[in-house]
């Protein structure tokens, strides 16, 4: 019993004393740089190392199955089936024309023919189809030592399993204490700070001070999720009364884009702990939370500048946005994200995951690296509607962050597809046998 | 993914039973597995997580060709609860492109089990004979959802069609014998020399570089 004490008291000192260095180092090296916008350059120099781990660690899974003759498994995105780009039309006419045995001049109006191009366009649906391919993950070449997203199992040396456990224990005991630290120092300041200003008379500096409480926070978020992103273009950056609008891969985007510029957000209600913020948020700056299916609300506001959300999508598709955000005749600034997938997936599958797995996984992964560009602004011109507008910014941005230009609005994983679009490929079919069938009467 | 023995047999056998290539086997397990969510089996309601079959207009039947048991090759009629995999990749070896390596035997026995999969679609009730009901069935539900087209224009077409169908298969028909419904051989008859082989199946994107885990 006496034996233990000396013990004890050096186990609480040892503590007691690694916590205060760590959080010495957490002020110094993350906080205050947030609080003035400065950076170390810590978080680059961590992201070329980790490079370098994983090109040699992928280069010994390549030996691996090299020396056993086998081939690494790439996953191929890109579908599986060769879809003909030929309407419905022209393939109904050449499925009748095939089967011009019959009389020439009888033309029949319907064929059990017709149900050939239906059937086979159904099967092909069943087996790949376009949207749900889309909101499934990017798949990497390269390892990234997180067993998320390895396929290759069987390659892996005994040197290489080492590192990923030292990968394991680095991500989980010191990372991830340390953003979660950082998350709720973050969350918790932004909370505290805007509800402050908000009890400060309407004026400059409340102004002033909501500008820099809620950049201070979101930089310090940012260091939560050691995101690590690189600006481009900022001469292009939104400017008061603009509207910028981004592609929408995930929550994180919203956290991006704040930290460079003091934006008012129009976004969704949610529950939960985003509720609270969102509420507090709302107390220092006209931010504008709305129900997702009610749209009344975008006249509102005076903009400073709002963000823009659409469903969560892959990265590598930009859907088509929620058209409300055009109508408005304000100067639109489009901003494209990318991210970079080697270091942490940032996409959101919002019905596999929810809210905290996701951010969890966030945390755990080793950084998230993306990139913005900001692109010059853009104004809808006198005969374009508001659609039109949509499309030719949803490209712009498409084009620069090399994302593929999809039709499809993202609303189509939540809701079941529009009757309008179904009945549009029922109405062009019937148009075609009703045609042949008033042409006969007339004859 | 297999990379156990056991499981490249398996591949092998289904590529014996079904005439599909193990790449391709591979990819339709993948999507299998998708659709499912992870189970072994499919369901019927599996099917409404495929957004894009929304805007066919006999997805109904094609979801219920499924699960249809004159196509699962299980009995004469009904419908199966649920299928697994191998039952999901023998539907699907009735859209598999005829390989030109087949001799012409074998190209005729396709085209009948092509044939054969219509019929089922078309003969609901499984009684063998496509009747002028089911067939307005069919039409109706291809124009369905068209405001422009009323119920009775549907019918006209459909009754149309179906004596068409009649003169082909019996000729001329003295004024009361009543034609009770196309029969297999029938469906046969009217697509004799027409090239459906072409229409009827789905095409396979090259895939280079898949090997497997083996």
């Amino acid at each position: 019993m006496f034996l233990l004490l000396p013990f004890d008291s050096l186990i609480v000192n040892l503590l007691g004393i690694s916590l205060t260095v760590l959080f010495t180092l957490l002020l110094v090296f993350i906080i205050v740089p947030a609080i003035f916008g400065v950076s170390f350059g810590i978080r680059k120099l961590y992201m070329k190392t980790l490079l370098k781990i994983f090109a040699w660690a992928t280069l010994r899974m390549e030996r691996g199955a090299k020396e056993k003759n086998h081939q690494l498994y790439k996953p191929y995105t890109n579908g599986i089936i060769a879809k003909d780009p030929t309407s419905l039309e022209e393939e109904i006419k050449e499925i009748r024309r095939s089967g011009s045995s019959k009389a020439l001049d009888n033309t029949p109006e319907f064929e059990l023919s017709d149900i050939f191009y239906f059937c086979r366009k159904g099967m092909e649906t069943i087996m790949d189809d376009e949207v749900t391919k889309r909101f499934s993950a990017e798949e990497l070449e390269s390892w990234n030592l997180l067993s998320r997203t390895n396929y290759n199992f069987q390659y892996i040396s005994l040197r290489l399993t080492v590192l990923w456990g030292l990968g394991v224990l680095i991500r989980y005991c010191f990372l991830l204490p340390l953003r979660i630290a950082l998350a709720f120092t973050g969350i918790s300041l932004l909370v505290v700070g805007t509800t402050v200003v908000g009890y400060l008379p309407n004026g400059r500096f409340k102004e002033f001070m909501s500008k820099h409480v809620h950049l201070m926070c979101y930089r310090i978020c940012v260091r939560a999720l050691t995101a690590i992103i690189t600006y481009h273009d900022r001469e292009n950056r939104p400017r008061n009364g603009g509207i910028c609008v981004a592609n929408h891969t995930s929550p994180i985007d919203v956290i991006i884009l704040a930290s460079d510029g003091y934006y008012a957000m129009v976004g969704q209600v949610h529950g939960g702990l985003m509720g609270v913020i969102q509420r507090a948020m709302v107390k220092a700056c006209p931010h504008v939370w709305f129900e997702r299916s009610e749209v009344k609300d975008r006249h509102l506001v005076h903009f400073i500048v709002s963000c823009i959300l659409g469903t969560c999508i892959n990265n590598t598709s930009v859907m088509m946005f929620k058209k409300g955000s055009f109508e408005i005749g304000a100067t639109v600034y489009p901003v494209a994200i990318k991210y970079d997938p080697q270091f942490g997936d940032a996409f959101w599958n919002s019905s596999k995951y929810g809210m905290v797995t996701y951010l969890l996984r966030m945390m755990t992964s080793w950084a998230i690296v993306c990139s913005v560009w900001y692109l010059p602004p853009m104004t809808r011109e006198a005969d374009e509607d508001a659609v039109q507008f949509a499309n030719r910014v949803k490209s712009a941005i498409a084009r620069q962050g090399g994302l593929v230009d999809l039709l499809w609005d993202g609303g189509l994983k939540r809701e079941k597809v529009k009757d309008t679009f179904k009945e549009e490929q029922q109405k062009l079919y019937s148009k075609m046998i009703v045609g042949n069938h008033k042409d006969r009467s007339r004859s | 993914m297999g990379a156990a023995h056991s499981a490249s047999e398996e591949v092998r056998e289904l590529e014996g039973k079904t005439g599909f290539s193990s790449d391709q086997i591979e990819q339709l397990h993948r999507r299998f597995k998708q659709l499912s969510g992870d189970q072994p089996t499919i369901r019927k309601e599996n099917f409404n997580n495929v957004p894009d079959l929304e805007l066919n207009p006999i997805r109904s039947k094609i979801v219920r060709a499924f699960f249809d048991n004159r196509n699962l090759r299980k009995g004469p009629s009904g419908l199966a609860d649920e299928i697994n995999f191998e039952d999901f990749l023998t539907i699907m070896s009735y859209f598999r492109p005829i390989d030109t390596t087949m001799d012409e035997e074998q190209v005729e026995l396709s085209r009948k089990e092509k044939l054969r999969f219509l019929f089922h679609m078309y003969d609901s009730d499984s009684d063998g004979r496509i009747t002028l009901e089911e067939y307005r069935n069919v039409v109706e539900e291809l124009l369905s959802g068209n405001p422009h087209i009323e119920k009775e224009s549907a019918r006209s077409i459909a009754d149309g069609a179906m004596m068409e169908a009649a003169s082909v298969c019996m000729g001329q028909m003295e004024p009361d014998q009543v034609y009770e419904g196309i029969t297999f051989e029938d469906f046969l008859k009217i697509w004799q020399g027409i090239d459906i082989e072409t229409k009827m199946h789905v095409r396979f994107l090259n895939m280079e570089t898949m090997a497997l885990c083996h």
